[in-house]
């Protein structure tokens, strides 16, 4: 619909554009022969600067001037459709009309508020930057543009959501992003059709590729210099308005146990690290599926003092030791659901529950075993390591079909879940490339971090387009 | 999708040592020691150098149609009906290889580990978890394959650290007595335990390397590697065993583990057959995709199912090995598929090989 003369149609039809909503607002002064309307949300607006910047400098112009010299606000916009100063109005964009006129003068006057820049909560490291992307776009934009001081940095805005117009901004650089990830990756996000978007869970949900992984195929983080790293390397990142969360595509299953602290030590601290980072991501799944294994199929392996200890301990126990793990399983897992929702006041409390009670009353009234208990604790402490949120996830779920197949073959149900998992993590893949690999074929990074001197290439999982990262020069020295 | 990136040299070494080893490792030198004794590790060593030569055949064999899978070629050199033909018998013989290997670790579980499970459940769980793994790309069984790497080193230190406990020299004294004939006999049920080379055959194309000689070079230190952990294996039970002990001893092996005590660990050899499972798991499934991709090119033109043929060939399989339970039986089994499978990977690459070769003298007349 094209706009009015009439200052007071272009109002009403307005005010119709926007549900008749009541904060929508107009102010009228007129200056030399010129009447002047504003239209406005007042929710939306900074009024200092409409004040200041609009209509102080438009009462002064009275020569009959163009706006755009009138008024000092650098986002400046014309147009004649009242749909496009609707969208504006909701923006927090101020609309001018003067009387007699059809066109409309869109002024950006938007009030920003928005918290600020943070240190990271769960992403936490010893060493490295503090600073944690935030819910705006543009800030977090700015955050990471800095990080990378180059022109190669490509930022690629989309609208996603038919109703929600969520704004998504896709993060890559354009000499080492492999085309043909990228084009999989902008064909799955224009395939995307949904009203909504919750961003980011839906996105990772609607671009990842197998329904059935139960590992996670896309990174999340809310550190800068993570996404910096990874940028690097030539992966995508992906930012939403309204979430401080980056989202990284393709990874492999080797960036979830990666933490920016290996790179701030020197490679053989780091190598330790990520080993014992790795053997515990194993003990995490598969701890409480070896105990049963061992205590109710295979009590022979285990030396004849230590198997004395832990019959002792299961002496007065009626449970069998199935259901004694997943019993015990399961109370973790509420004590650490109850702990992520119960309000600061109120969570400690379930450390006295959690401690007291189910720790200790639970073993003297004979329900489970201490030696489980120590089994289950061990294992909790083993799956908090894991430096991703989305791996812990994973690390917490798999235990039990482990600890079922153990309980049916003893330890060789725990060596078949094994090759289970390995199977299933070599079959996936991310935007058509493998998410796994084993490590023993030259890669630099995986289940040790080898020193920065033989990082001679980008990860495989990146598949960049320039290859090198270290130029080696002609006397074979890098 | 069933190739979906090439296999790199390192892949292909340990594709070729994993396929190699498996449920013999148990057994050696029992099969072996029947006529030379003590001198078994010789036919060990000689059975690890009549493979190299089979290897050499292949090789030749892959080098002169190095763009294709033996399959695919098949029926260029002898023929579309006989090739047909060799395609099957070749597809019947991976099928019968991985059931057979299913089958005897199938019996030493039942014997030692696992006293109560159902004969047909054990067999189906395995079975069940080599299709699976069989389905995936290659690119997918070369990482699982190298991700078992771990446990098969391991294992080689678990053998090496109890092997060197009590024995005796002496039992190996005087060498060479028994003659070169029955080491040479006992070569022979040898050269089966080292099977899996042929692999190549079929992965010859899907090889990354800078030359062709290269996958000649990895496949023999493959098998070389293959040899020395034979031999050591022979060398282990011939340094704990008499010559009349290992004649009755089935699984020298497992006996050794048992009198091991390590601080942490009671019965080792629990440990190791658990362990050991994935690595006879890869011989499983490496056949049976082999047997499904041997069957997909039966007719003239490629069938693309190949999970669906993965799953009917592991099913048939199943189906038979519930059947062979019985001991006698399966040692019959075995006899005859140490027969079988010397005709079938020495015997078909070298005729193949000469068939072409006399195909190319002729075509140059």
């Amino acid at each position: 619909m094209k706009a009015d003369i009439s200052s007071e149609i272009n109002e009403k039809s307005l005010l119709g554009l926007l549900s008749q909503s009541s904060d929508f607002k107009s102010s009228d002064f007129s200056a030399g022969n010129r009447h002047y309307r504003l239209f406005y949300v007042d929710t939306m607006i900074e009024p200092t600067v409409v004040q200041e910047h609009v209509i102080r400098p438009l009462l002064h112009h009275s020569d009959g001037s163009s706006i755009r010299e009138a008024v000092s606000i650098l986002e400046y916009g014309e147009t004649e459709l009242l749909s496009d100063a609707s969208n504006a109005l909701i923006e927090g964009k101020t609309v001018v009309h003067i009387e007699g006129e059809t066109k409309l003068y869109l002024l950006g006057t938007d009030l920003k508020k928005e918290r600020s820049v943070n240190i990271p909560v769960n992403e936490r490291v010893l060493r490295g930057s503090n600073e944690a992307l935030i819910e705006n776009l543009n800030t977090n934009l700015n955050l990471i543009r800095k990080l990378i001081a180059t022109p190669d940095l490509a930022v690629k805005y989309y609208i996603l959501g038919r109703r929600s117009n969520t704004k998504v901004a896709v993060l890559y650089l354009s000499s080492l992003a492999n085309e043909k990830v990228l084009k999989e990756f902008e064909r799955r996000l224009g395939l995307i059709d949904i009203d909504y978007v919750e961003a980011p869970g839906f996105l990772k949900e609607l671009i990842h590729d197998r329904k059935l992984a139960l590992f996670p195929q896309i990174l999340v983080s809310e550190r800068p210099d993570r996404v910096r790293s990874n940028l690097m390397d030539g992966k995508i990142a992906i930012l939403t308005d309204g979430s401080p969360d980056c989202l990284i595509v393709p990874v492999s299953f080797w960036a979830f146990l990666q933490s920016p602290d290996d790179y701030q030590v020197t490679w053989l601290f780091g190598s330790v690290f990520r080993l014992f980072r790795v053997v515990c991501f194993i003990l995490a799944i598969s701890l409480p599926g070896a105990y049963v294994a061992l205590v109710t199929f295979d009590p022979r392996t285990i030396p004849f003092e230590i198997a004395l200890t832990v019959q002792s301990s299961m002496q007065y126990v009626a449970m069998p030791p199935v259901l004694e793990a997943i019993f015990m399983m399961v109370t973790l897992e509420l004590l650490r659901e109850a702990s992520v929702r119960l309000s600061s006041p109120i969570g400690q409390t379930i450390g006295i529950v959690g401690g007291i009670v189910i720790g200790t009353v639970v073993v003297q009234s004979n329900l489970v075993s201490t030696m489980m208990v120590v089994v289950i604790a061990f294992t909790a402490i083993a799956s908090f390591i894991i430096p991703s949120y989305e791996m812990s996830i994973a690390a917490r779920i798999l235990p039990y079909p482990i600890i079922i197949l153990s309980s049916i073959f003893g330890l060789i149900g725990l060596e078949l879940s094994f090759l289970l998992v390995i199977a299933h993590l070599a079959r996936l893949n991310t935007m058509g490339i493998p998410y796994f690999y084993s490590g023993l074929n030259g890669e630099e990074d995986t289940f040790l971090r080898s020193p920065l001197s033989s990082w001679k290439k980008r990860p495989k999982e990146s598949v960049a387009k320039d290859n090198t990262r270290i130029k080696v020069t002609e006397d074979g020295n890098p | 999708m069933i190739h979906l990136e090439k296999l790199s040299i390192k892949q292909l070494f340990w594709l070729v040592v994993l396929t190699q080893v498996g449920v013999h490792v148990l057994t050696i030198p029992f099969e072996e020691s029947k006529h030379s004794g003590y001198d078994s590790w010789m036919s060990v060593l000689i059975g690890g150098v009549m493979a190299q030569a089979v290897i050499l055949i292949t090789y030749q064999l892959g080098k002169r149609y190095e763009d294709r899978p033996l399959p695919k070629y098949m029926s260029a050199i002898t023929g579309k009906l006989l090739g047909a033909v060799l395609n099957v018998v070749l597809a019947l013989y991976f099928a019968e290889s991985s059931l057979m290997v299913v089958v005897s670790y199938a019996d030493i579980l039942r014997r030692w580990v696992l006293f109560t499970t159902p004969w047909s459940v054990i067999v189906g769980v395995t079975f069940a978890i080599a299709a699976y793994i069989a389905t995936s790309s290659l690119r997918s069984i070369a990482t699982i394959t190298q991700t078992i790497v771990f446990m098969f080193l391991f294992c080689f230190a678990i053998v090496v650290i109890s092997g060197l406990g009590r024995g005796d020299l002496r039992n190996f004294m005087p060498l060479g007595t028994h003659g070169i004939g029955p080491i040479v006999k006992d070569a022979l049920p040898a050269f089966w335990a080292y099977a899996g080379y042929e692999l190549l055959l079929y992965v010859f194309p899907f090889v990354k390397c800078r030359k062709k000689k290269d996958i000649l070079i990895t496949v023999s230190v493959a098998n070389g590697f293959t040899t020395f952990f034979y031999v050591l294996l022979s060398f282990i039970a011939t340094y704990s065993f008499s010559e009349s002990q290992l004649k009755s001893v089935p699984e020298p092996m497992i006996f050794i583990l048992r009198q091991f005590r390590w601080p942490t660990v009671q019965n080792l050899d629990i440990l190791f057959m658990t362990i050991w499972l994935s690595v006879t798991t890869v011989t499983v499934y490496v056949y049976l995709f082999m047997a499904a991709r041997y069957l997909a090119f039966v007719r003239g033109k490629e069938i693309r199912n190949h999970p669906f043929l993965v799953w009917i060939v592991a099913f048939a399989c199943f189906s038979i090995g519930i059947w062979v339970s019985d001991r006698q039986r399966l040692s019959r089994f075995i006899h005859y598929h140490d027969t079988v499978s010397i005709l079938i990977i020495a015997g078909i690459p070298a005729f193949l090989l000469l068939v072409s070769l006399v195909r190319k003298r002729v075509v140059l007349r």
